[in-house]
């Protein structure tokens, strides 16, 4: 008893209680960031595909190709349930979610299968995956390559001929990616501000035929000559690219063609060595995130929505430091202390737990329809009926968030010019120096990496924030990227997509879960990173800073 | 010890300023003494008057210097070294002055004797240890000047001879007294001068205690000269 | 023989006849004037009719208890009182005659005639160099020149040329705390006050480095006029020409140091200066 007391006095619980807090809370973070890595980064190594008998429940057999999905325990009990044939005394069966792919021809890429109804499950060699625009993966055996309709490799030959011509043809849509994007798209950007130029004179009430409309008339026509030129060149590529075809015998035993062109990559998991493995493995991370999505988002990458996510977070770092910190010096500085400084204080820290989706409808509202309706009015009538700032889009998505966390940067600034010691605001009004000159040659440059602090904590909440996004300017799928090479090169009227979103898209409103989760987790995780990459400069930034005016200790 | 090295130039200042006067003060006391053996012996009272009219000057300097070492004590809270120098200095300042009233006394005693008749014989041996607390005196502030115990404590052994000649000297002029009675009122002033001489022996003595003092920081005060030697030669 | 004996030990007599200098408030001249200043914190009142002349080019300084207000008397003469709130001043404070409370005065103006250093060493998070710089950056934009003769001038003043001459750049938090306070006074005297107000400049350091800023506010009384407060009498003694005691808001007593610090006038002085306060 006595020494259960002293234990109490000793203040050791309170350190073990302590300890303990401390951690569950690292498990708990380790968990998380290991749950989604395994889950995400698994996606992308190259699955082993097996063929085997499937005994079907009416006694039926078919053979099945495919990779081994997901696996899971059921009870014997939930089957006999719903009419499947259990011999008695089997309490469990496992269970495998097999991805046969082909939509094509299949109809269904996935399906369940219980492990005792496969039957000499084996793992030929020259099984081929292959990754397609459309579709998606295909799996089966390689027949023979043709050539505009000629056969010119079969059996064991094809799978060299298949490789070299598939290099060959992404060499070909590297180059239909680039006239498509970035020629075509320019070329279209520019007939587009004819237009408007166009109809902006029509509407300054310029005759119809007058010399301005000449001068863009001309200037049409030599884009138009350009365009055609473009497209020409397109048809060609697109001409030589098709010249490629392959037969391949797919699970139901049919032969199919698929042309080249459709192909993005081409494989032979089971022949593959640990090496190659590998190697597959990084180039699919790489086009995870430097490649655009494909098939509703759920293949491909998603370089769109990292780089909208990071975008809109600069944008909103861009907006929300002066705002907060001019707020906060005027509060702390200025402002005489009473009664109303005191209920703006308490109003700044309340609205730091304002519901976000509050924050997206004010954005939607005030912001995109008051005022992106009037600058649209004011500024850009040519456009009109079709809108510019009127529609969600990157200029309020930033804002929304900027409002969302300016209460965030308003605390921490506050705090940091409050701890900036009395006697240094004294030293420098002593040597003659106004209020003002002392704010901006001692004050702030000493307040900067309290500063820096609130703006880290407004990225973090900002990258992760996306219920208002939706309402203010994320989509599932953007055309363009909000920054790119034409003029003025920042389009903040786009909309643009985000990470957050993308990972709710994905999972949620594909048209194909099973086969985006994977993806979800791979996004999240890369979520999670490029919150932690701008925390991290952010932390450099403000250390950096910290250093430089570090306090008087003494 | 250098008092020359304090951070502040002002203390060094101020310290060695009253270093200076109190020099000033035994080179001005040591004149004194100077002028009234020479009247005495010489019989010359124009001298003695000068000496008695001097001593204004001695007693001034002691009040100035006593006044410039407790401002210091006030406002430099002088320490260790520093602090054994303004003390010795107080004290030495008051021997000193004690010096400069026993000259005036020889003085007086030059003017009064200037016009007897007994035989110049008689100052010979005044004359001998006049010179003798001279040299003493000199020596004292010699090593006071130079913050030397060893020679301070080479001083300090005088005394005894002054001593001893001081008692010859009274064992002859008591001879003097029996053979002619009538000399008795004469020699007795011959004696108070030799008595004069004979205390400011025992006030440069006591100005060498107090440079071994300020070097040592030992009180040699009332001890034996032997065990004064012991505690000059011992490391501090 | 004579003669020689007198010179014996190089010392001329003829050049001591000079009396230790004696200070007098008469003959000095004037330089702040404060006239029946009372100072009130809301309903508080620190400071009682206090009258006192501050002589030109010389030493003073101000001592007492904690809470007598010397401090706040200090901060009045450059208006450093106004940054409080609710503080109410009454009196008039003239430096050369003008009155500096006077509503059309300029406070950044006066403020760089009357320099201010604080207890703590305050120099900004900057270099050595632009901690130097900085009243002179405020006033206007100087030419580079001209502002590194003021620096080396002002470093020098402060006799902290010798120790940063090879480091101008370095940050001036790099520095001792001795070393901060010459920083400090050296910036103070770069803008050219005329007058020095030191606020416990020593308190915060080691005993060394307070001989040290004694030694230079010794050296700097030859163009500035200097007032210090200071909670160690010792020191009031060491560096001053003249001493204010104050005891509850009130001064009790301003007089030549010496006078002072062995003859006090008021029995509550020399209570004070010989440790027998309550």
């Amino acid at each position: 008893m006595n020494d259960i007391k002293k234990w109490f006095r000793s203040g050791s619980p309170w350190v073990w209680m302590n300890a303990g807090a401390v951690t569950a809370s690292i498990v708990m973070v380790a968990a998380l960031i290991i749950l989604i890595a395994v889950r995400g980064l698994g996606h992308f190594w190259a699955k082993p595909i097996f063929e085997a008998e499937y005994v079907e429940a009416d006694g039926s057999s078919i053979r099945l190709i495919g990779e081994v999905h997901d696996t899971e325990i059921v009870p014997a009990e939930r089957l006999r349930d719903s009419g499947v044939q259990v011999d008695k005394g089997i309490d469990s069966l496992r269970r495998f979610l097999v991805k046969t792919g082909n939509r094509d021809t299949g109809g269904l890429d996935f399906r369940w299968v219980l492990e005792p109804q496969l039957k000499s499950k084996r793992y030929p060699e020259e099984l081929i995956a292959l990754e397609r625009y459309e579709w998606g993966n295909f799996y089966g055996y390689l027949k023979s390559v043709k050539q505009n309709g000629e056969l010119v490799a079969e059996g064991e030959s094809a799978w060299e001929a298949l490789q070299q011509r598939l290099e060959r043809a992404e060499g070909l849509h590297a180059q239909i990616r680039e006239i498509e994007k970035d020629a075509i798209g320019a070329v279209n950007y520019k007939m587009e501000r004819l237009r408007l130029k166009g109809r902006g004179l029509e509407l300054q009430g310029e005759q119809p035929g007058s010399s301005k409309f000449n001068v863009l008339d001309e200037e049409r026509a030599v884009l138009q000559l350009e365009y055609e030129g473009l497209q020409k060149n397109l048809n060609e590529l697109l001409e030589q690219v098709r010249r490629d075809s392959i037969m391949a015998e797919v699970m139901d035993g049919r032969v199919v063609e698929i042309s080249l062109a459709q192909m993005v990559r081409a494989y032979r998991p089971n022949a593959m060595g640990i090496f190659s493995k590998i190697g597959f493995y990084f180039s699919k991370l790489w086009e995870f995130v430097s490649d655009d999505p494909r098939e509703a988002n759920t293949e491909g990458g998603i370089f769109p929505a990292i780089f909208g996510t990071v975008l809109m977070v600069i944008l909103m770092s861009i907006f929300v430091t002066p705002f907060g910190v001019v707020a906060a010096v005027y509060l702390r500085e200025y402002a005489k202390q009473g009664p109303l400084t005191r209920t703006i204080r308490i109003a700044v820290n309340n609205l730091a737990g304002v519901p976000s989706i509050v924050y997206g409808v004010f954005g939607l509202g005030f912001f995109v329809y008051f005022l992106g309706g009037n600058i649209d009015q004011l500024f850009f009538p040519e456009s009109l009926p079709a809108p510019t700032f009127g529609t969600p889009g990157l200029l309020w998505a930033s804002l929304t968030m900027a409002i969302l966390t300016v209460p965030v940067v308003i605390v921490a600034t506050e705090e940091g010019l409050s701890r900036i010691p009395r006697a240094i605001r004294e030293g420098s009004m002593a040597l003659g120096a106004t209020k003002a000159e002392t704010l901006w040659r001692t004050v702030l440059p000493m307040a900067s990496p309290a500063m820096m602090t609130g703006l880290i904590l407004a990225v973090a909440r900002a990258a992760g924030e996306v219920a208002p996004l939706m309402l203010v300017g994320v989509v599932k799928l953007a055309p363009s990227l909000g920054l790119d090479g034409n003029a003025p090169f920042l389009h903040l009227d786009r909309k643009f997509m985000h990470l957050g979103f993308h990972i709710f898209d994905v999972g949620f409103q594909s048209p194909n879960v099973e086969a985006a989760r994977p993806l979800v987790y791979a996004t999240a995780l890369l979520l999670v990173l490029v919150i932690v990459l701008l925390n991290l400069a952010a932390i450099a930034i403000r250390n950096h800073l910290r250093e430089k005016y570090r306090a008087l200790e003494h | 010890m250098n008092i020359g090295q304090h951070i502040s130039q002002q203390f060094n200042a101020e310290l060695e300023d009253i270093r200076n006067r109190v020099m000033a003060m035994g080179g001005l006391v040591e004149q004194q003494l100077t002028d009234a053996i020479t009247a005495l012996v010489d019989g010359n009272p124009t001298l003695g008057e000068q000496v008695i009219t001097n001593d204004h000057k001695v007693n001034g300097l002691e009040v100035s210097i006593d006044e410039e070492c407790s401002r210091v004590l006030a406002r430099r809270q002088p320490t260790a070294g520093d602090l054994r120098l303004v003390v010795a200095v107080i004290k030495t300042i008051t021997d000193l002055e004690r010096i400069g009233d026993q000259a005036e006394r020889v003085g007086r005693m030059a003017v009064r004797l200037a016009d007897a008749e007994i035989k110049q014989s008689h100052y010979v041996e005044l004359q001998h240890i006049g010179n003798h607390v001279r040299e003493m005196l000199h020596d004292a502030l010699d090593a006071f000047a130079r913050m030397d115990a060893e020679a301070a404590l080479a001083v300090a052994r005088e005394d005894v001879k002054v001593d001893k000649e001081y008692e010859s000297i009274m064992r002859q002029l008591m001879t003097y007294m029996m053979e002619d009675p009538r000399t008795i009122t004469r020699v007795l002033d011959v004696m108070w001068a030799a008595r004069a001489l004979e205390r400011i022996g025992d006030h440069a003595g006591n100005i060498c205690e107090y440079v071994i003092y300020l070097v040592k920081g030992k009180d040699v005060r009332h001890v034996s000269l032997d065990q004064m030697e012991e505690e000059v030669r011992s490391e501090r | 023989m004579t003669e020689s004996t007198a010179i014996t030990h190089g010392v001329d007599i003829s050049s001591l006849d000079r009396e230790p200098r004696h200070l007098s408030l008469q003959d000095e001249q004037l330089c702040l004037e404060v006239k029946d200043l009372n100072l009130y914190y809301g309903e508080k009142q620190a400071l009682t009719n206090v009258n006192m002349q501050i002589p030109k080019q010389r030493v003073s300084a101000f001592i007492g208890p904690s809470g007598c207000g010397k401090s706040t008397l200090l901060r009045c003469f450059n208006r450093m009182n106004d940054l409080v709130d609710g503080v109410r001043i009454e009196g008039k404070i003239e430096i050369d005659g003008e009155d500096m409370y006077n509503p059309h005065v300029n406070v950044a103006e006066l403020r760089r005639r009357v320099g201010m250093v604080f207890q703590k060493p305050n120099p900004f998070p900057k270099s050595i160099y632009e901690n130097v710089a900085y009243g002179l950056r405020i006033q206007g934009n100087p030419g580079k020149r001209e502002l590194d003769e003021v620096v080396e001038k002002a470093l020098k003043g402060a006799a902290l040329w010798d120790e940063v001459k090879d480091r101008l750049h370095d940050s001036a938090l790099g520095l001792s705390g001795g070393q901060q306070q010459r920083l400090v006074i050296a910036r103070a005297i770069a803008i050219e006050p005329e007058v020095l107000l030191l606020d416990e400049p020593a308190s915060a350091l080691d005993p060394i480095s307070t001989l040290k800023i004694e030694e230079l506010i010794y050296e700097l009384k030859d163009r500035y006029t200097i007032v210090i407060v200071t909670h160690n009498m010792q020191q009031a003694a060491r560096v001053s020409d003249y001493t204010a005691f104050m005891f509850m808001g009130e001064l009790v007593e301003f007089g030549d140091t010496d006078t002072l610090f062995t003859n006090p006038r008021k029995k509550q002085t020399e209570d004070y200066i010989t440790g027998r306060y309550g």
